[in-house]
């Protein structure tokens, strides 16, 4: 029953994890640029959720608001780096690092009285406080599993639901015009120019989607932790690339399966190792420690298969 | 058509390595002009095509394009008008898709690429006919990924995209040059029937002397940033492969070599 326990932890973790994973896809993977931008942007996606919720307002529009400022902040990313010609990794560290006053600005603006910035917890979620599990088929599923020994079902359900609703618009996207454009925006600029189209702007949506992915899955992080901490966003940027990693590299030569199908395997992998490490006693301060050294091995071998791919395919040009 | 006044071109400007390229270029291209650019290496035709193109913008003096200033305009927004192939064959197309989703792209040119389906299948048929006028067999690859085709195959693709919406000019640069013998044949008769069938006015430049006399109504040689020769109609006609190895032989004389 305890494995069942731990099952539980790492899917939901997975299927948060895997949101972010996919904006990673379309800022690092389709745009090339490698966005710092997420480890601000995650936790907005949190402060925003937080607010409409401890508000009582709707936790689903919240859900939407959080999305659209982890937008709006990529798109600064994306302004600073394609107008003001500032190098991806300093606009990632430029807007993340801003983000932080903007984070406890906006909690402070909307929470009145009761927040304190000496705390690491800037919003918590009180017993009555409506979240998306509430709000949600409340009726429908059942809060916990009882016959499988207390499994929570319902909160699996939504992050199930929120994930694969974020998959499928973002594959239906990838198949219009102007997600085509942004694949070829990451792979050739000068074609992008023939087409007298503007790559910058491309580059600008991308990482606005890139950004409102990590938001909402920011959101979502906030249910497992019964609020919004401070240090929510810190890891998010080796979160996201080692679960996107993990995924395009195990399935990379699998052909009928979609990337963000991958990418959102690759995070409930990610997740799952984690898991067993932790089942095997090593104290959790090494956790993020733990987390960097996956990371490298993941890279290793993504780069050694990368290369014989790579190597397969000069041979044929 | 295309009116190039006055043009100065300088590169690393205010530093001891200063180079003055072009002082006072001009140029006119007249409509339906297909105009064969030769010269040595660094006599500045790169350059030239990418003022034209608007890859780089002159230090002074102004281009006009069907009577409009575009001397401001960046590159994208000049790419309405005009259709570039480049030297290196992965420049003109996307590696990582595959040659319908280029197409799709290209025939895109111009409009909105906003949220609707990116491949229209009632045009599929469409491509695979332009392909096949390019007797590489492509037309049965419509769905490989660019990357693994040849540079050959690469290139034709890109002219074939280049010419496929309605542009007024056809900017080739060393566009057979990373192709062999027979590729660059197959090229170079389906730049000519693009440009013959189409009516387009086009500025080729190239290093191999044969397709600079045998195609094109005008050429022109370039050496340290000028035009040292301009010959159009008969007069061009007239001249002989060997007419301009001797005149290259010239400038390297004078050159000092
Ligand atoms: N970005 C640049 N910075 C400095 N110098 C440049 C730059 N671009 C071109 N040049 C110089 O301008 C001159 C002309 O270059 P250009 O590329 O136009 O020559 P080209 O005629 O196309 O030669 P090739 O036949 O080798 O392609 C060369 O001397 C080159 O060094
Ligand atoms: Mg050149």
């Amino acid at each position: 029953m305890e494995i069942l326990g731990s099952v539980e932890v790492f899917l939901e973790m997975g299927l948060i994890f895997s949101i972010l994973a996919m904006g990673y896809y379309v800022s690092y993977t389709i745009l090339d640029f490698p966005d710092l931008t997420v480890e601000g942007t995650y936790l907005t996606g949190a402060v925003v959720f937080g607010l409409f919720v401890a508000n009582g307002l709707n936790p689903w529009l919240g859900l939407i608001c959080a999305f659209v400022s982890g937008c709006i902040f990529g798109a600064v990313t994306g302004l600073l780096h394609v107008k003001l010609g500032i190098r991806p990794l300093l606009c990632g560290i430029l807007v993340s690092t801003g983000l932080i006053t903007v984070n406890l600005v906006g909690v402070t603006a909307g929470l009145a009285g009761d927040f304190k910035a000496e705390t690491t917890s800037i919003i918590s979620f009180g017993r009555d406080t409506a979240t998306l599990q509430d709000a949600f088929l409340g009726d429908l599923i059942p809060i916990r599993l009882k016959s499988l020994g207390n499994i929570p079902l319902r909160m699996l359900v939504i992050f199930l639901v929120v994930a694969v609703v974020c998959k499928i618009l973002l594959d239906l996207y990838l198949k219009t015009k102007n997600g085509l454009l942004l694949r070829a925006t990451g792979n050739n600029q000068q074609f992008v120019k023939m087409l007298g189209v503007d790559p910058g702007r491309s580059k600008i949506i991308g990482l606005a989607i890139g950004n409102g992915f990590a938001a909402v899955s920011g959101a979502l992080y906030t249910h497992t932790a019964d609020g919004v901490n401070q240090s929510m966003g810190i890891g998010m940027v080796v979160i996201g690339l080692a679960s996107l990693i993990i995924g395009t590299s195990l399935f990379g030569k699998v052909k009928f399966m979609a990337p963000t199908t991958k990418v959102m395997l690759g995070a409930i992998i990610y997740q799952a190792c984690l898991v067993v490490v932790q089942k095997l006693g090593i104290p959790s301060a090494y956790n993020k420690l733990i987390m960097a050294v996956i990371f490298t091995l993941v890279l290793v071998l993504g780069f050694k298969a990368k290369r014989k791919n790579g190597g397969v395919k000069n041979a044929k040009a | 058509m295309l009116k190039l006044n006055n043009i100065y071109t300088s590169f690393a400007k205010g530093t001891v390595d200063e180079m003055k390229l072009f002082e006072d270029f001009n140029l006119t291209v007249n409509k339906g002009d297909f105009i064969s650019i030769v010269g040595s290496n660094g006599s500045g035709k790169t350059t030239l095509l990418n003022l034209i193109c608007g890859t780089l913008t002159p230090d002074s003096g102004s281009i006009v394009l069907k009577d409009k200033d575009i001397t401001a305009l960046p590159e994208y927004k000049r790419s309405r008008y005009i259709g570039r192939v480049f030297q290196d064959p992965k420049a003109g197309t996307c590696s990582e898709l595959t040659v319908l989703e280029n197409f799709a792209l290209a025939d895109n040119k111009n409009k909105c690429y906003a949220l609707g389906r990116a491949i229209n299948k009632k045009r599929i048929d469409y491509y695979k006919s332009l392909l096949a006028e390019c007797n590489m067999g492509l037309e049965d690859r419509i769905n490989t990924p660019i990357g693994s085709l040849s540079g050959g195959q690469r290139q034709a693709i890109a002219l074939v995209l280049a010419g496929m919406t309605k542009v007024d000019l056809l900017i080739l640069d060393e566009h057979t040059a990373a192709l062999d013998p027979k590729a660059a044949e197959t090229i170079m008769e389906l730049t000519h029937r693009l440009v013959s069938e189409k009516g387009l006015t086009a500025v080729m430049v190239t290093h191999n002397l044969r397709f600079a006399t045998d195609y094109g109504n005008r050429i022109i040689m370039m050496h340290g940033g000028r035009a040292i020769l301009d010959k159009a109609g008969a007069e061009k006609d007239a001249l002989q492969v060997t007419d301009l190895l001797g005149i290259f032989n010239e400038i390297s004389i004078e050159c000092g070599n």
